[in-house]
């Protein structure tokens, strides 16, 4: 559990607010496979102490991860990363994914990059993603 | 809702003709950690000295654990802590007679065993006097006296004014150490506004003696923005719009700082004064608090001639 958090980089001073740097560093985590279905979350107070951050902070950033699925809180036991099969996208977050999307692209068209080199960018950084992305849904790709 | 350790009603402090506090309402809830944010001469320290009942307020009134601040009695001054600004310790004790001088005020609380830990821990002697102390070692000194006694409400001015990057940090490890025993709370004023990011979850920002805003860290964070609008032709003249802090301008674009305004909001405004392409500008605490306290229609200190339209 004390390693856990090794990977858990917290810049204050970052337009980003900790909580969102917190979920999104967890989130990324579980994508690329570095934590797994079954995985604790080391206890709130455990991550607030060794990140040096307000443990509501480090609970705000957990019961988002719960909202979208990522995690689940057995009460009593702890946070553990849940089963991908369980896991619910639902409109306003493909939503949110795509303006985020949006904000990437209007930078690689700013940067004069064409259809095709944008293209085979994002195929590109898709495969650091492969052992999630195609173990779900084979059809795809 | 969690009870409220520290509440101040219409506290006012006049030094001569000119309010240093005016009129300060504050309730601050068990077991959060509050930064007291305001710029110099903003009346930070007046107002923590008035609720310390060190100093004698003009108008109003502060309480502490439910006792009135005027009055706090011994019982109830063993259950806080507060650090001044600037580590003002008996310079010809020794960190030992100081330990001894301090745990009498705490008689019953007085950790002593976590109290050597932490001057172990700085790599100090308890043999030391203060005076041949630095700066940084004087105030690892008052940390560790200010957490020794465990107090339910801690409150320090500026206590990490003028200190390394490596103190700093041990200071907010020792706020989220004691936030995390049960029902503690904290109340610290800082510049260092990444500091209060980090282990602040409340906020308190006064300006010129008056209170300005009490919220989550998370709510200022979320309510404090910069929208950049673009136009075709030239940017309107007037902008009325409820919330707006600040207005710069060029030829094509509006630059607006806004308070408790939703995209809804800046949307429909847009369409009214002509556009619908806006963006967003992130930004950082400092940038937020620098936006929300200086003063309206500010002019950059340094500034090339403006382009004429």
């Amino acid at each position: 559990m004390g390693a856990m958090a090794l990977w858990m980089q917290i810049s204050s001073g970052s337009e980003t607010p900790i909580y969102l740097q917190l979920v999104e560093q967890i989130s990324s985590a579980i994508a690329k496979g570095e934590l797994r279905t079954g995985d604790k979350l080391p206890a709130v107070r455990v991550l607030a102490a060794e990140l040096v951050i307000n443990p509501n902070t480090v609970a705000r950033a957990y019961t988002i991860l719960e909202q979208s699925g990522l995690v689940t809180t057995k009460t009593g036991s702890g946070t553990y990363v849940s089963d991908p099969k369980l896991r619910h996208a639902d409109a306003a977050e493909i939503n949110l994914l795509a303006e985020r999307m949006d904000t990437l692209i209007t930078r690689a068209v700013n940067l004069g990059l064409d259809r095709g080199a944008l293209t085979a960018l994002f195929e590109k950084r898709l495969e650091r993603f492969a052992g999630r992305l195609d173990k779900g849904k084979a059809e795809n790709g | 809702m969690a009870e409220i350790v520290l509440e101040t009603k219409g506290l006012t402090k006049y030094y001569g003709a000119q309010p240093a506090l005016d009129h300060l309402d504050l309730r601050i809830p068990r077991g959060c950690i509050c930064g007291f944010l305001g710029r110099n001469g903003a009346g930070k320290t007046t107002a923590i000295k008035m609720m310390l009942g060190l100093l004698e307020p003009t108008a109003g009134s502060a309480s502490l654990l439910g006792c009135d601040s005027t009055d706090l009695t011994p019982a109830i001054r063993q259950r806080i802590g507060y650090v001044t600004e600037g580590h003002r310790l008996f310079r010809w004790m020794t960190i030992a007679r100081l330990e001894k001088f301090q745990q009498a005020f705490f008689p019953e609380q007085w950790d002593e065993k976590f109290f050597a830990d932490m001057i172990e821990y700085f790599e100090l002697s308890k043999k030391q006097k203060i005076k041949h102390l630095s700066n940084g070692q004087r105030a690892q000194v008052s940390l560790a006296l200010a957490l020794a006694p465990n107090p339910e409400l801690l409150i320090m001015d500026d206590p990490t004014l003028g200190l390394d990057a490596v103190i700093r940090r041990q200071f907010l490890e020792g706020m989220i150490e004691l936030i995390t025993r049960q029902g503690r709370t904290v109340l610290f004023s800082s510049h260092i506004l990444a500091d209060v990011e980090r282990v602040a979850d409340r906020i308190v920002v006064i300006d010129k003696g008056v209170l300005r805003a009490d919220c989550s860290l998370e709510q200022f964070r979320a309510s404090v923005r910069k929208v950049v609008l673009y136009f075709d032709d030239s940017v309107p003249a007037d902008v009325e719009l409820e919330g707006l802090l600040h207005c710069r301008r060029s030829e094509r674009q509006l630059e607006l700082t806004l308070v408790g305004v939703d995209e809804a909001e800046v949307a429909a405004w847009a369409k009214r004064a002509g556009t619908e392409r806006y963006d967003f500008v992130e930004m950082n605490l400092e940038d937020q608090f620098i936006e929300f306290t200086a003063p309206p229609h500010r002019r950059r200190l340094f500034q090339w001639e403006e382009a004429r339209p």
